[in-house]
């Protein structure tokens, strides 16, 4: 084989050489025998070189080389043709391989880092992250090339002229960059014995810092500090993390409360297994030094896990489901489109072959046989396929550019970084070859299963059944394409569904303004408090505020789940349970408007007061049962038995974590009970036009402490987080039912009016024989709408069973058997029919009998 | 002419190589000896050597190089490689027996 492709590249020497031989020859012969004998005893020369030639050739693709030429001959002889197959496919191919493009990305892109198939991520004791002491002792323990630690959701507040900005910190131990490999495109990592020093993300550095060329060597101000730039990292970072998240910085992880994720580079060679067990090895010393961290029951060494950065094992230890759940439902609908798209070109392609019968004809007569037939036939979509791939990938790469500008509403910064590489390059190609396969074999096995006999027929006078391939595709197309709108129908109807539920509280009337701290400033909760207390007072009295209110977590924008076990007075059994839990201070229920049975917490209930709290109705009943649950008492039981805490008041249901969730427990505590200092604050303001108010908000805590960052935004504004996943769902699948609508009708159109072409004739017999126009629209609009309802009534079946497993991307109320949805994909699918069939039935009304009769 | 009798199908390879066994050979003087060796009584067209020596290039059984023949003139040189020295023996050997096959059927038949 790889003789004869060495072969390829020197022909032109091969047959300078082959003419230099047989003259040698015919000249030696000529000299013993005279040059008559010579040529007659060597053969004809011609057919020699021919065959001496054809030693060295591919025979395929010699064939597959003069087929393609073939090829793009019969298609530039037809442009218009071409152009809407290969339109079609472009925009199959594009959807498909920008839907691939963006789940490699989001679930197997590689992270910025040197071998990743070397570094893991450590869990100990079943925690994710691990504490300062606990680090370095694992650190020092040196059982790995390198354990470095990291702690992707840390925030500070970045002081900048007289402003301060919270930004998004990755805090990493000094030794990462070396561990990790992670690559800097200017200046030097972060390293062992730096001091207080940053590294850059390069949107950071381009978006706040104007790209300054000079920045290495500067100081930025970080939560009061100064903080040395040691570099920048490259446009293309992705984080270990993954998933797109880009912090803005990173800085070290100094403080010995820091809490880090472990990460280890192994030694090459060293096995998941066998780092696992290293690492329990050194966790049972851990447990020497660090007894009983958490509870009596608690030891690093067990649970113990070491998971891959990168790859299919990393997604299985996480628990994204949903998630992958989500991108291959999506990968689904984007077949689907192609599926429609490739039936076009079918349907095209048999509109062709009939009117190529004479060159079919032709061709058989002369001796091709059957396959080599097909062959040319499937030469010719190859052909399409791969300038529709070309096309497509176009698409592919500026919708993907579009796709890593785009800014989503989330709280923490996710930038994608979709790239064409050889992973797309594969599947591209492989996406072309099935849809040449699917879009032409059929056609191509149709024109040339009548073989001579048939070809030889002429094509206007053969009568096709009622029931013909092109009929089949059509119906195929409208069936795909009613399941395509009926998912794309569910999403947008599940997203204004979700724009307008209830969440449980007021967002219209209310405003958030989230204050974030230094915390080296405020060490002691006192501190806190006090400002809490005097914020609340001064914003009380802003003009055009109703009410303000504290919180430590904002529904729907924040994931705290408490775990404790619970036991109450009516019981004597404990209780695991997990709720979402909030520090409120008083007023907190009439700001969001969250009715409440029972007291409000009060500003007596401080420190030193009886604990109190309140539960929501789920929680309530959960604990209580059906008693009235004010005034009992519970305990948690762990790590050790509280002091009573009694039940003030009990608060309605309302959403916590997402829009979909249902029966949510939560319960709230008196912020000024709380046993901890924080500095994340969330101020909650009820105004009749919140936005009013947010600058004068803004002013009255930006006053409080220069240093801290404040951020207000009326309630609705905060809300997109929530609202996401919906609108991603809304946007991604509406559009693919769209794209797959246009194609069905497209398709459709070419089709119908194709056959009414065919019908000419007919149509002009009829008409000569005194058929009315009702009539003749009857007969054409009769073979329309058989179509429409098969293809319906299929492509319904199937989609109310088919969109069954979206019932868990959907809002509760929303059933995927929605009548709307259906009756619109009904609708909509029937108007596209219509106006498909209008055309060629008006044209079929002007044909002139006499001109149709003379047609031939 | 002289009808000349038909080549057994195959049997130009094994001609071929076995011509080359002594040492490399351009393509006129494989054709002369294959016609000498024969006594004038195998006779090949003499073109349809080039296209054997090709395929049997394809298949790794000899190379070609340009060289200078006896009476100073350019010319390609094919030589047996290791492939096909082992091939000349296993055809030899399938020849024989053929060959003795034929013959105890001509015999006893």
């Amino acid at each position: 084989m790889w003789r004869k492709l060495s072969y390829l590249f020197r022909r032109k020497r091969f047959n300078q050489e082959l003419d230099d031989e047989i003259r040698f020859h015919l000249e030696m012969a000529a000299a013993e025998r005279g040059e008559q004998a010579a040529r007659r005893d060597f053969g004809p020369v011609l057919r020699m070189k021919e065959d001496t030639r054809s030693a060295w050739q591919v025979q395929w693709l010699v064939d597959l080389a003069s087929d393609l030429r073939y090829a793009l001959r019969a298609l530039k002889r037809n442009p218009g043709f071409a152009a809407a197959a290969i339109f079609s496919l472009a925009l199959g191919i594009g959807a498909n391989t920008t839907i691939f493009s963006l789940t490699m990305e989001f679930l197997f892109s590689q992270p910025s880092c040197r071998n990743p198939e070397t570094l893991a991520h450590m869990e100990i004791g079943g925690n994710s992250h691990a504490h300062m002491p606990h680090y370095r002792f694992l650190r020092d323990a040196h059982i790995f090339e390198g354990l470095a630690g990291s702690y992707e959701e840390g925030e500070s507040n970045w002081r900048f002229g007289n402003d301060s900005y919270r930004l998004h910190v990755m805090r990493v131990t000094r030794n990462f960059f070396n561990v990790v490999g992670v690559p800097v495109a200017m200046g030097r990592p972060m390293e062992p014995g730096d001091g207080d020093v940053v590294v850059l993300s390069e949107r950071f550095w381009k978006a706040r810092l104007a790209a300054d060329p000079n920045i290495v060597g500067k100081t930025l101000n970080i939560d009061g500090r100064p903080y040395v730039v040691t570099g920048v990292l490259p446009h293309n970072h992705r984080t270990v993390l993954g998933f797109g998240f880009s912090p803005d910085l990173y800085i070290p992880a100094s403080r010995e409360t820091d809490i880090v994720a472990l990460i280890a580079r192994l030694p090459a060679g060293m096995s998941m297994a066998v780092a696992r067990a290293r690492l329990t090895a050194a966790c049972k010393q851990l447990d020497q030094v660090y007894p009983n961290q958490y509870g009596p029951n608690f030891a690093w060494s067990r649970n113990v896990e070491v998971v891959p950065v990168a790859g299919v094992e990393r997604l299985k230890s996480m628990n994204i489901l949903a998630f992958a759940a989500f991108f291959a439902m999506l990968q689904i609908v984007v077949g689907l489109v192609l599926l429609i798209a490739c039936a076009n070109v079918s349907s095209l392609l048999l509109a062709r072959a009939s009117a190529r019968r004479q060159e079919l004809a032709i061709r058989f007569a002369i001796g091709a046989g059957r396959g080599r037939i097909v062959r040319q036939l499937l030469a010719e979509s190859l052909l399409l396929a791969l300038a529709g791939t070309g096309a497509g990938l176009m698409l592919n790469i500026w919708l993907a550019s579009v796709m890593n500008r785009v800014q989503l509403p989330l709280p923490i910064p996710l930038q994608l970084l979709i790239q064409p590489d050889w992973r797309l390059l594969l599947y591209s190609t492989g996406v072309a070859a099935i849809s040449a396969v699917v879009a032409g074999f059929m056609p191509a096995l149709k024109a040339t299963r009548e073989g001579i006999s048939g070809a030889l027929k002429s094509a206007e006078r053969q009568v096709e059944g009622r029931w013909t391939l092109r009929n089949a595709l059509v119906v195929g197309q409208l069936a795909v394409s009613a399941v395509l709108l009926t998912t794309g129908c569910l999403f947008v109807r599940n997203m204004t569904k979700s724009i307008t539920m209830n969440p449980g509280f007021d967002t219209e009337h209310t405003a958030w303004a989230q204050m974030r701290l230094v915390p080296d400033k405020y060490t002691a909760r006192a501190q806190t408090q006090a400002l809490v207390r005097r914020a609340l007072d001064e914003v009380r009295g802003l003009p055009g505020v109703e009410a303000a209110g504290f919180a430590t977590a904002v529904p729907l924008n924040s994931n705290e789940v408490q775990g404790d076990s619970i036991r109450t007075d009516v019981s004597d059994q404990a209780a695991g349970l997990g709720f979402h839990l909030n520090f409120v201070a008083p007023d907190y229920f009439r700001t969001m408007g969250i009715p409440l049975r029972g007291r409000d917490f009060l500003p007596s209930d401080r420190e030193g007061a009886p604990d109190v709290a309140i539960l929501n109705e789920n929680l309530a009943r959960r604990l209580f049962g059906n008693r009235n649950p004010i005034g009992h008492t519970f305990r948690f039981t762990e790590p050790k038995l509280s002091d009573p805490v009694t039940v003030i008041g009990v608060a309605k249901n309302s959403k916590y974590f997402t829009l979909g969730e249902q029966g949510g427990l939560a319960a709230y505590w008196p912020y000024f009970q709380m046993d901890r200092s924080i500095v994340d604050l969330h101020f909650l303001v009820r105004a009749a036009r919140p936005s009013d108010v947010v600058k004068e908000i803004t002013r009255t805590l930006g006053r409080f402490d220069s240093s801290a960052s404040v951020e207000v935004k009326p309630m609705r504004d905060a809300m997109g987080f929530a609202f996401l996943p919906s609108r991603v769902g809304a946007a991604l699948l509406g559009s693919m039912g769209l794209l797959g609508l246009a194609l069905a009708s497209i398709g459709l159109y070419g089709v119908l009016a194709y056959s009414v072409a065919r019908r000419t004739r007919e149509i002009g017999l009829r008409v000569a024989l005194g058929a009315d126009s009702p009539a003749v629209l009857r007969m054409v609009a009769h073979e329309s709408l058989t179509l429409l309802v098969i293809g319906l009534a299929i492509g319904l079946g199937i989609s109310l069973f088919a969109t069954r497993p979206l019932a868990m991307f959907l809002v509760p109320d929303l059933s995927t058997s929605d009548p709307v949805t259906f009756l619109t994909v009904v609708a909509v699918l029937a108007a596209v029919a219509v106006a498909a069939t209008l055309g060629p039935a008006v044209r079929a009304l002007r044909v002139d009998p006499m001109k149709a009769l003379r047609y031939e | 002419m002289q009808p000349t009798p038909e080549l057994l199908p195959g049997t130009l390879y094994l001609l071929i190589l076995r011509t080359l066994a002594r040492g490399p050979l351009h393509g006129y003087a494989i054709a002369k000896r294959i016609k000498e060796s024969s006594d004038a009584a195998l006779e090949i067209e003499e073109g349809s050597l080039y296209p054997a020596l090709n395929r049997m290039l394809v298949k790794g059984w000899l190379t070609a190089e340009w060289g200078i023949s006896d009476n100073n003139r350019k010319a390609r040189f094919y030589s047996l490689t290791l492939a096909g020295r082992k091939q000349l023996a296993e055809e030899t050997q399938q020849f024989d027996r053929l060959i003795q096959a034929i013959q105890l059927v001509m015999r006893t038949a």
